[in-house]
This record gives structure tokens, sequence and C-alpha cells, in this order.
């Protein structure tokens, strides 16, 4: 069962803007600790508000409402053997449950998933979320129905409103409907390994970038690295013996690696848990990829895991001071999971005139707080 | 439109008339080099238009800074006496985007083209605005890395333009649009402040305003500086021509090849006025006879291509193509392109003068469309001819007219108007790659609400308060669509009453 609860938003959106109240946007909250709440008065629930609207694998398009479980969309391409080639994590288990008395596949929403703007193990061969994103349809802080962009992928008609929304943490409004592009899937996937340290993985991926090799992902942890292959029979084949002369082998063992990785449900984020007591944080940081390794790290092996051929670092460490100065110093960004993002003050100033631009009354309860920082400005 | 030319307001002519005209201009004598400040008209003349060159006007000024700085100096004494800023790269733009505004400054980043970085370890280009698009894949190729979004002007036409207009060419469909390979910019805001955005970095936190800069028409700052992502060279090509007696047939043979997995570097179809003039011009071995032509192009691995090619060339077969060439050599491929971005001079060789549309459409819809242009163009007495980006669904029709017979230049524009709004009605959109710049404004009432203008003007305000940088582009006022929408209502009134409207 879907339904479309957009109406119902907007007179929650209309209703907290006249008694100035503040609203929390919530999916199905996969990622409710990655970033601290902003407290709201009440809360909008997207969850209920799914369903795919439309879906055309030959025009490699599909269309839905935005609280539709990333699962369902998943299981639906499947079938015409697509996929949403950004690989947006899917944090919950994706158990059938009950979401207000529908059953729903909870695994985290695409509207989560564009809000947060977070991609998968692919992100330098295959694109971000923001890439796939082609049209959005936007509740904005007005309470006002608003479509932009569309279902081509071609379309320069007016600002690029919906790919604003990437990473907006719903700041600039309620995306209800939203169009993304969709992929053919690979015919044939193959996981290369070989054992060698994060400074030797790092500069074979920079070899290997500047080659003509079917390559949709790297992976350096517990002092191997391994390479996700994606293409025809023929052309996976020819890269495997190509990769052979860096001891690079076929590593049947790891299918589920890339999975476990995307849904962040491989062992190295289990620890996060189990490190709660320490003082250690889980770090997620983004790098120029060919950046060195930082080198504070004690046990490289074990609290460090390197994606995007060096150009995603997540880390455990317990001294922010040298992390921040590792990030500066290479030209990155950082962000401790569970705490506010660090956003370049310039910019987060821009960001907050344009939140004002979109919910001038401030309805919007975003994490990233821009409203505040607009009071500032 | 025979351009009559508006009468220039010359530079010292309009310091006399307004004092803040005066002190911008002694400002910009002063920070900038003589040869740089531009006030003569014959220095004018080639900034009057871009590359729609239907549209033009003598800007009041024109400036060519060589640094950040300088274009940060000049948008400072700009917005001090409020005197708007045209933002220029190199000119080839078809939307009329960088149209002068007489009593403004065009800022010209020609001479920003320095190349600063190519860095193969990051697989990044780091360059300045005016660098043109060619130059970063040729400056790029001794690491065996290229940029790949191909605009048609790419010779020509500048990153920063391609930035402001997200450009996009006929590799979008596999390597994506200007937004899709960009990492990251450095942008003179309205203010004269400088934020980067971005970086050699994969994601940012926050809103993505990278890709709000792209397509943005330098309404929204001043790109100075661009990080592109760097590809490696495919390792081989391959081109095939398919020829078909029927555009659907061609239509359903690229849904086809999509629905198989199969993501073409390009697909192109042109209809058989395209075809005729283009083998005319270019002598590329097209067949005349087609109704429809598809040009496919496939890249990659040795070893991948050749399973692909059989794919692709038993699939033409199946869905009607009576014929299907491959092109054996660099030679002969660069001879089967030839023909196909030969088009557009080809056309121009039919007709005196000829619009080029750029409306998107989903592919399925191109048969329903297709036809509906011929009926338009029937009704009009103008002739179209077709040229598709079939991979990703974005079309020009070119409509064929002589400026020179009276009222011809607005028939036409009237006509392009109408295929536009036929995108829409078919689930499209009025510009695929183009831009709205002055050009599409009209039709932009077609596709948005006022609500959702409203929006677009909210934003713009939120990061140009007080309408400096390109004022009057790309998005229409209300008033403007209003009139429109009067039109519709008072259709006695309408050039073309029997024409309906919708």
């Amino acid at each position: 069962m879907s339904a479309d609860y957009s109406a119902g938003f907007i007179e929650q959106i209309r209703a907290a803007a006249a008694h100035q109240q503040r609203l929390q946007i919530k999916g199905h909250g996969s990622k409710a600790e990655w970033l601290p709440l902003a407290s709201g008065d009440d809360v909008v629930e997207l969850s209920s508000h799914n369903g795919i609207l439309q879906y055309e694998p030959e025009e490699l398009v599909l269309t839905a409402r935005s609280g539709t479980s990333l699962a369902d969309i998943d299981a639906v391409l499947a079938e015409r053997q697509q996929m949403i080639a950004c690989e947006p994590p899917q944090l919950l288990p994706g158990n059938v449950s009950q979401v207000n008395g529908n059953d729903a596949l909870g695994s985290g929403t695409l509207g989560g998933a564009v809000a947060c703007g977070l991609s998968g193990p692919g992100r330098p061969w295959l694109g971000a979320i923001r890439d796939a994103v082609l049209g959005v349809e936007l509740i904005n802080g007005e309470g006002e129905y608003l479509k932009f962009g569309g279902q081509v992928m071609k379309n320069v008609a007016g600002y690029d409103v919906s790919r604003l929304q990437a990473g907006a943490w719903g700041a600039l409004g309620i995306m209800s409907v939203i169009s993304l592009r969709v992929q053919p899937c690979f015919a044939l996937e193959r996981t290369l390994s070989a054992e060698m340290s994060a400074p030797r993985a790092l500069a074979l991926c920079a070899t290997l970038g500047v080659r003509n090799l079917p390559i949709t992902g790297t992976a350096w942890i517990e002092g191997q690295l391994h390479l996700r292959l994606a293409g025809n029979d023929s052309g996976v084949a020819a890269a495997c013996v190509a990769l052979a002369e860096f001891g690079l082998q076929v590593n049947a063992d790891d299918e589920d690696l890339w999975r476990l990785l995307k849904n962040q449900n491989h062992g190295f984020f289990q620890k996060a848990a189990q490190r709660q007591s320490g003082a250690a944080k889980l770090w997620r940081l983004v790098t120029p990829p060919a950046a060195a390794m930082p080198n504070f790290l004690s046990d490289p092996n074990s609290d460090a895991l390197v994606l995007w051929a060096g150009g995603l670092r997540w880390i455990y460490h317990d001294d922010a001071q040298a992390v921040a100065d590792y990030c500066r110093q290479v030209g990155g960004w950082y962000w401790a999971i569970g705490e506010a993002m660090p956003i370049d003050p310039m910019q987060q100033q821009i960001m907050a005139h344009l939140a004002k631009a979109f919910d001038p009354h401030g309805v919007f309860a975003s994490p990233l707080n821009l409203n505040a920082a607009a009071g500032e400005a | 439109m025979n351009t009559v030319a508006q009468q220039s307001i010359s530079a010292d002519n309009l310091a006399k008339q307004s004092s803040a005209h005066g002190a911008v201009l002694e400002r910009l004598r002063g920070m900038l080099p003589a040869a740089s400040v531009i006030t003569d008209a014959a220095g004018l003349r080639p900034y009057e238009t871009d590359g729609l060159t239907a549209i033009r006007e003598m800007p009041w000024v024109v400036v060519l800074p060589e640094t950040e700085a300088q274009v940060a100096e000049i948008v400072r004494c700009c917005a001090e006496h409020g005197v708007p800023i045209i933002p220029r790269g190199a000119g080839t733009g078809l939307s009329g985007g960088a149209r002068p505004h007489q009593k403004g400054v065009v800022l010209g980043l020609s001479k920003m083209s320095a190349i600063l970085e190519i860095d193969p370890e990051n697989r990044i280009a780091k360059v300045q605005a005016g660098v043109r698009n060619l130059a970063i894949t040729q400056a790029a190729q001794t690491h065996g890395l290229y940029y790949a979004p191909d605009p048609s002007s790419q010779i020509a036409c500048s990153i920063g333009g391609n930035v402001a207009e997200n450009a996009g060419g006929v590799h979008c469909l596999k390597y994506g649009l200007t937004v899709n390979n960009v990492l990251g910019a450095r942008v003179v805001m309205a203010s004269g402040e400088i934020v980067e955005l971005g970086g050699v970095l994969y994601d940012n936190p926050g809103p993505d305003l990278l890709a709000l800069i792209c397509g943005s028409e330098g309404m929204l700052g001043i790109v100075t500086q661009v990080t592109v992502a760097l590809l490696p060279e495919p390792e081989t090509k391959a081109v095939l021509l398919a020829a078909f007696c029927e555009v659907v047939q061609a239509g359903n043979a690229v849904a086809a090849i999509i629905s198989a997995g199969i993501i073409p570097a390009g697909m192109e179809m042109m209809d058989k006025m395209a075809v005729q003039a283009a083998e005319a011009f270019a002598k590329a071995g097209y067949p005349l006879d087609a109704e429809a032509i598809l040009i496919i192009e496939l890249d990659g691995a040795a070893a991948e291509l050749a399973t692909l090619n059989t794919q692709v060339t038993d699939i033409l077969r199946a869905y009607g193509a009576y014929q299907v060439d491959e092109a054996h050599d660099a030679t002969q491929q660069a001879r089967l392109w030839k023909g196909r971005k030969s088009a557009f001079p080809a056309i121009g060789r039919l007709s005196p003068d000829y619009l080029c549309m750029d409306g998107t459409i989903p592919r399925k819809a191109l048969p329903k469309v297709l036809t509906e242009i011929d009926t338009i163009s029937q009704t009009f007495g103008l002739a179209v001819a077709n040229v598709f980006h079939a991979a990703d669904g974005n079309l020009h029709p070119l409509v064929l007219f002589d400026a020179n017979v009276p009222g011809q230049t607005d028939h036409a524009m009237a006509m392009g108007a109408k295929i536009l709004e036929a995108c829409v009605a078919a689930g499209g959109t009025v510009t695929g790659e183009h831009g709205v710049g002055v050009e599409k404004l009209d039709t932009m009432c077609v596709q948005f609400s006022s609500e959702e203008l409203q929006q677009f003007f909210r934003l713009k305000a939120a990061v140009d308060p007080t309408d400096l940088l390109n004022p009057g582009k790309g998005i229409p006022t209300l008033t403007r669509c209003g009139e429109l929408g009067g039109m519709h209502v008072h259709k006695g009134r309408l050039p073309f009453p029997e024409l309906e409207r919708f």
C-alpha cells in the first residue's frame, strides 16, 4: 500500500509557520545518530508517504515518493537488472516492518538517501547520489508544492534546486517526490585482493586510475587491498589477467564485502559500539585520493578503512585536533559521526541565506542548524 | 531578426551623464591595464552578442581581468555603484546568456586562461575559468587522461562558461554533463567575496552549492577557477552507422539497446532532412534514402568492446536497420562523426538562417514529438531538420527561415516556442544544455508555476540581493509570464489566431 500524504505535510508546515514551531523531518530514522538532531515541536513522518510512481527501465528513470524504502526500490530495479548506480547506504536491516500500518522494507528511505548525500563504495566511478537526482518535488517552508528538474537527464531550465537538496539534510524543505536516474547492472562483478600496506595501496590505486580498467570500487582494510571490477564477461576477464602482475588475485570469499561496506555492516563499523566506552571516535574523512595516510594512527590495519581509491577514509582516533590538522593540511574535511558537521564559515553563510529563501519562518529543524547561522549573519 | 544594433551609449557619454558610471570607469581604469578596459565602439562590437546572434546589444564597457583578485575588485566596485555585471566566457553560448547590458559591464574571463595543475595521481585538472574545454584534454593527454564533457563548441568554449551553462555534448548518457565532472570551483560572489566550493574531493558537507552553481548562467556568482575530474582515455572505440526506413524504428532500437543494459558512449539520431544536408556538406557516406540514421559510439577496453559491438549490431538489425556499417579505422570513425558534427553548418547552407531549439524529452516520446513538430512545421510553413542526442533525449530541431523576409524571424521564434511547449507537454524540458539566457524566458513560463519562479527569485536574492550579476536572464518575471498568459486569453489579438495554444 502506498499513499500520498503531501497535503497533510503542507497543513503541518502552515500550522508550524503560523505558530513559530519547528518540524523535524523523519524517514526511517536510519541516520538519526549521525548528527545531533535539532529539537522540534513536531515530527513530519515521511515513511508512510511512499510508493514508486513511475519506473521505465528503457528510460533509465525511476520516480518515487520520498518515504519509499531503498530496499523496495532495489527489489523493483533488480527485477529489470537495474540499480541506483551510487549505491546509497541502507543502514537498517530492511526487514519487513509495519510502518504506520503498512508493510514496508525499512532500510532507509529514498528521501533520506538524497537529503544526507551519502554515496556507496563506487562513488568515484559510478557517481554520487547528487549525480543520480533528476528532479525533486519539494514542499518549502511556506507550504508551497514546487517541482524542479524532471525525469530527463539533460535539463538546465532554472537553477538546479533538485541537486541542491543533496546534503541539505532537510534544511530547504520536504522532498515529496524524487526522480532518479538508474543504471543497468553489470553483467559480471569480481573482487580481486592482495596484501599490502595502506601507502602501497594508495600508490597502486593512483597508478591504476590512469589505466583503462573496469574498476568500480576499492577498499583497503586490515592490510589488504580489494578491487571491485565490473563489466561484461570478456572485459572483466581481461582485467583480471592484467591485474595479476600487481599480485591481485580473484577473491571468491569476499562476495559480500561491498554490500557490507556500503551498508556499514562490516566488522570495521561494528567496532564503533564496542569502543563507545573508550575515547576513540569514528571519523569520516574526505580527502584528495592520493593524499598520504595520517601518521598518527598507531595501528592502521585495525583503525582505518580506505575507500574511493583513497578519497574516503574512515578512522578511529581520539585526538580531534590531530584529525583537524591533517585534513587542513591535505585539503580535505572531517566529520566525527554523531557530532555536528563542520562547514566552512563562508559557505555556511551562503547556505544559511539559501535556507532562509526556502524556509523564511525557520520551520524545518535540520540537523545542519543553518537557521541559527542565518541569525548571526 | 534583422539585427538593428542598439545605438550604443558611449562609455564616456554615459560616464558624463551618470556619476556612478563615471566613478566606476575611473576605478576600472585604475585597476586594469588600459587595453583591458574597452570602451570604443570598434572594440565593443565583438561583445554585442554571443552564440545567439539574433539578439544583440552594445555593452557599456568590457573589462578583461587577468586575476581573481581583479575580478573581485571589479565586482566590489560595480556593487558599490549598482552597475550590473554580465560575466562572459568565450561567448559561444546559444541562448543569449552573455547578452550585454547597455549600462552594464561585460566581465570577460578570456585572459584567465592558465592551466594551473594537471594531477594524474588524483586524476584532476585545476584550471582558470577562461581555459578552453578542449585545451584541458590536450594538456591531460600526456598522462593518458581526458576531460569527458565535449560540447560541440569545445574548440572555443571555456570551462567557466561550461560550468555556467552546465554544458553537455554527445557523450552525456555515459559520462554525464559538466555538473557530473566538476569537483571544485572558486567563485566570486556578488559581494566580492571569494568562496571555494568542493576541492579534490568526492563529496562535501551541506547543500550541494557546487551543483547549484552549475547551470546558474552567471547569475549567482562568477566562476574564476575550476577543478575537473579527468578520466583514462578509452582503450578502444567503435563507431557504427545504422540506417532505418522509419524514424520510429530508430527510436525503438535506441530503447532496445538501453534495455539490454548497454550504455553507449554516444548515440545520435538524424532525420532525413538533416542527413541529406549533412551528406551534401560533409560527404560522410550517409545513406540518402534513410528516413533516420543512428550513429553509435561504443568505447572501453578492447576485450569488452568486441562483445558489445556484436550485441549492438544484432539489436540494430533486429529492430529494422536495413544497413549497419562499422567504421574500420580512426579515419572512417572521424568521417562518420564529421557528418553529425557539421549538421548545423550544413543546414546553414540550405537556409539563410536557422534557429536551434534545445528541448529534452523522454526517449519514448520521440515519435509523438516528431509528429507534432511536423504538424507545427506545416502550420507555420517553415521547414525543420531534426538532430537528436538519442541517448539522453535531447532534441535539437533546427527551424529554417530567412531573416531578410520581414517578420519571419519572429515567426520562426514563435514556432520554436511551440516546439518547446510540445517538449514540456511530453514530460520534458525547454532546455537540455543550451540554457535559458534571454532566448527561452517566455517558454520558462510554460514549464514553471508562479510559485516556482518566485522561489527561483528568492534563491537568487539570497546570494545576490541587489541583482548585480547578469540581471534579467534565466528566470522570467511574473509580469512577463502574466503578459504571456494574457496573450492566451485575448486570442483575437494574437499574430496567429488559427493556432491552437496550450
